[in-house]
């Protein structure tokens, strides 16, 4: 039994690690309640993907791995809780080490979480239900 | 030949009271001179006269002698018209040939027109200033005190020499010592710099591999259905070893934080956070059937989070290393010390607390008591104890950085007892960082 897809949440993943978008995809492709976005590789392609989507069909939760080339995570949170198209999206944080610096400045910017990133695949779904209880 | 006889006779005598006279003048200036008196009264005919040697006053005589610093008269020329003896030993030369030099004389090249300004100054009032005295081979830096002072016969200048040989050379040395000191920190700070590199290095760029490491291999458990026993053995020490690296990482990152973390030190009482570690425990206590005793705690001053941390290693230490077949009972204790010294008496309300943790565990050599703190230290093979070594060092680090001591004994079989002495108030020290 497939949700219809008007309720399941759109996902966008921002990761330039070929492997982790490949771990994403992988534990979380078959959940009913999720449809994944083509992942982008950074920021810059985060706007670029936003600029091609209409209102209507931006993602339901964004997710930002800090440590990305040309607009890491908290650069592209920056600019996306000071665009007023894009400010109402909620956006998840992730990387490998969340330091204090991170997790503070992430949360006074916006983001609705800090979480770090998974070891196993349990670990994928854990964290994709904690982000879906908090949007 | 008769009158001839008494004429010689008479002469003679005349000639031995005079020379008697002479003798005894020649002793009174003597000793108007030296000092020994101040002043002859001589009865001439009805009136009494006084006499003294001008400058003859004995205490200052003695006084300008005796003392450590140079000291000249000069006249308004500048002519040194008097020179005490230490002046002499500064120059080398003996004082018959300084009287009547001028003074210009010894004063350095370099500084002779700075010597001029100060001269013709002190005839207006006191003044003072640094130059250097050279004779020779002979350099002396010294302090000169001018007072111009008005004798009967005129105004003549005061000059009091201090030698500054000793005070330059003790300020050549603090400077000197500024120095290293300033180099040294520079050094500090720049291995603290590259601490702090290798923390970020080690936060990100190494865990970022072995997080690889971890999900792929159980990626590779959960399919893993074609792997013999001996290839899921193989499978499962890459995990464990994968795991324990990821715990060393995270250790030593929070031993690295340790220099850069300014937390800040605030009373804090001890009893609420030993409880709250107790929650935390809870599991583990219950199921090794553990016991902690606990005397009521003081309030210190320290910073909260590194204070908890300590307990924290410690009793986890003795939960840890407990006996197979005796249930761990932990003890920990407080006293309140005179002194920084665990050997120190007893006083009520400090300025210092001894604190004792102490368990009825496995126990280790008392050999290996200075080493425990030691980084990477382990007693154990890792099969036995679980472990990276590195909880005992940062636990030192923290007492340290409180001001604090630490130490341990320990027996095998019976236990081991930790001993922490920490200062009440962290201004005791002169230091709150």
């Amino acid at each position: 039994m497939v949700t219809p897809d008007k309720i399941r949440k759109k996902i966008l993943l921002a990761e330039d690690d070929p492997d982790d978008r490949g771990f994403f995809f992988q534990f979380l492709n078959n959940r009913a309640d999720l449809v994944l976005l083509p992942p982008v590789e950074n920021g810059e392609e985060v706007f670029e993907y936003l600029a091609k989507a209409h209102n209507g069909t931006f993602p339901d939760l964004i997710i930002l791995d800090q440590n990305m080339p040309k607009c890491n995570g908290l650069q592209t949170l920056t600019i996306l809780k000071n665009n007023i198209q894009y400010k109402k999206i909620p956006v998840f944080m992730y990387s490998t080490y969340t330091d204090d610096y991170l997790v503070k400045k992430s949360m006074q910017l916006g983001a609705r979480s800090v979480l770090e990133k998974p070891f196993s695949p349990e670990g994928y779904h854990k964290m994709i239900n904690e982000m879906l209880e908090l949007i | 030949m008769e009158s001839n006889a008494k004429l010689t006779n008479g002469l003679s005598r005349e000639l031995e009271d005079t020379r008697r006279q002479l003798y005894e003048a020649l002793e009174t200036i003597e000793a108007l001179r030296t000092g020994q008196v101040d002043a002859i009264v001589v009865q001439n005919g009805s009136t009494h006269e006084l006499y003294t040697l001008k400058t003859a006053d004995h205490a200052y005589r003695v006084f300008i002698e005796k003392m450590t610093e140079g000291a000249l008269t000069l006249s308004q020329e500048g002519i040194i018209l008097f020179a005490n003896s230490q002046f002499s030993e500064m120059t080398g030369l003996p004082l018959s040939a300084i009287i009547g030099l001028p003074f210009e004389l010894f004063i350095t090249k370099s500084d002779l027109s700075f010597y001029q300004q100060l001269f013709a100054n002190s005839w207006k009032g006191y003044c003072k200033g640094e130059v250097e005295i050279v004779y020779q081979e002979r350099r002396t830096p010294v302090q000169l005190s001018l007072t111009a002072l008005e004798l009967a016969d005129g105004i003549s200048l005061s000059v009091i020499i201090t030698d500054l040989t000793l005070q330059k050379a003790t300020q050549r040395k603090l400077q000197e010592n500024n120095r290293q000191l300033e180099h040294l920190n520079k050094t500090l700070e720049a291995s603290n710099h590259d601490l702090q590199q290798f923390a970020s290095v080690a936060s990100h760029d190494l865990q970022e591999p072995l997080r690889k490491i971890q999900m792929f291999s159980n990626f590779l458990k959960n399919n893993a259905g074609n792997l013999n026993m001996e290839q899921m053995a193989h499978l499962e020490k890459i995990i464990g070893s994968a795991d324990r690296m990821k715990s060393l990482i995270i250790d030593i990152l929070n031993y690295s934080r340790l220099s850069a973390d300014d937390g800040e030190f605030s009373p804090t009482d001890l009893n609420i956070i030993l409880k709250e570690l107790l929650d935390d425990f809870e599991l583990m206590i219950a199921d090794k059937k553990a016991k902690v005793l606990y005397d009521n705690l003081p309030v210190l001053e320290v910073i909260r989070g590194q204070i908890r941390q300590v307990f924290q290693n410690l009793i986890s230490n003795s939960l840890k290393f407990s006996k197979e077949d005796e249930p761990p009972i932990i003890k920990i204790k407080a006293s309140y010390l005179a002194s920084k010294s665990f050997t120190s008496p007893e006083k009520t309300a400090g300025p210092f607390c001894l604190l004792t943790i102490e368990d009825n565990g496995i126990g280790f050599e008392d050999k290996y008591a200075g080493i425990v703190f030691s980084l990477f230290q382990r007693l154990h093979s890792k099969d036995s104890f679980e472990g990276t070594g590195i909880g005992l060092a940062i636990t030192k680090k923290i007492i340290e950085k409180h001001h604090g001591l630490i130490q341990v004994k320990s027996i095998v079989g019976k236990g081991t007892t930790f001993m922490i002495v920490l200062p009440l108030k962290q201004q005791l020290n002169g230091n709150t960082g």
